[in-house]
């Protein structure tokens, strides 16, 4: 992880100097920033929460009193997802807000352009994007942080647990309550490529 | 059962997500990005101190409007003398009809 996070593991004052932190960040950058956008579903959004999640690394690692990190990536993945999590919850109250238009969210789908060579392969690649990202949407916010960082980020339960200040139980009850949501909106996707893959 | 399958589609998920390439970010837009963090960490607290002043005001606006209301609601008390109280005493018992008839003869007026 480079050495502001060696630097930080041995647990040494967090005087962070722009460069370590700079080598430090571009290791985490894309993660965090795909995390970020799979929390909050727009590019712009997940963009402006990216900066602020290193913005807040550095401002913390620059304090006098901060302490040393066991595990700076799990440190950077809370401040990541709580910077999601608000941004989430005031957007509630921005009922002016509109939704990316289906042709950027398309374009964004795009990003991520599938390489396999099976043209079927690749729409239904699509589809299955579009239809989870659709029904990560419909969770809540605690659900859709848990599924993220379990899905995507292959997280423990007690990892999950400890970044979100949850107990196991409560993270356990939300992925169980998220994957039945998830299951209830998949559910003729997951049938048809079932019975697809049988019949074969 | 009900298990079973929530464990084959949460198998079934995995499988078929895991095998989705990354989506790609560019290095330019993440170099963009690191220039803009740059740029906000060499800032100094600018923002958050406007945040803070702003606040401020605001909340000394409450508070005047606050004290200027309880101004407003505190009248002082009307006063009046002794003798003007006995003489308006001394009027309403002398007169013979009651108050609440007194409008109706404005009807009547010219």
């Amino acid at each position: 992880m480079g050495a502001m996070a060696d630097r930080l593991e041995a647990g040494i004052p967090a005087l962070a100097d722009t460069r370590e932190f700079g080598t430090w960040m571009a290791s985490e950058q894309k993660r965090i920033f795909l995390l970020c956008r799979r929390m909050l579903q727009d590019p712009e959004d997940a963009d402006s929460a990216t900066q602020d999640t290193f913005l807040k690394a550095w401002q913390a690692l620059n304090q006098p009193e901060s302490k040393s990190l066991d595990d700076p990536g799990k440190w950077l993945t809370r401040i990541a997802v709580n910077t999601c999590l608000d941004r989430l919850r005031s957007r509630r109250w921005q009922f002016w807000r509109k939704r990316p238009q289906p042709e950027d969210e398309s374009a964004i789908l795009q990003l991520a352009a599938a390489t396999d060579p099976n043209a079927e392969d690749q729409t239904f690649a699509g589809e299955i994007r579009q239809r989870l990202q659709d029904a990560v949407g419909k969770l809540s916010l605690r659900q859709r942080a848990v599924f993220n960082l379990r899905h995507y980020e292959d997280r423990s339960l007690a990892d999950i647990a400890e970044i979100l200040s949850l107990d196991v139980g409560t993270v356990k009850v939300h992925l169980f309550r998220a994957m039945a949501k998830l299951r209830e909106e998949l559910h003729d996707l997951y049938v048809r490529d079932t019975r697809d893959r049988e019949d074969k | 059962m009900k298990h079973r399958d929530d464990t084959d589609f949460e198998i079934w998920l995995r499988d078929r997500t895991r095998s989705l390439p990354e989506p790609e970010v560019s290095p330019d837009f993440l170099a963009a990005q690191r220039r803009s963090i740059y740029q906000r960490i060499g800032e100094p607290r600018r923002h958050a101190a406007l945040r803070w002043a702003f606040s401020a005001a605001m909340l000394l606006l409450l508070v005047a409007g606050f004290a200027f209301q309880r101004v407003q609601v505190q009248k002082p008390a009307a006063t009046i003398s002794d003798e003007q109280l006995f003489s308006d005493l001394a009027n309403m018992e002398q007169r013979t009809e009651p108050k609440a008839i007194q409008p109706i003869h404005g009807l009547f007026e010219e």
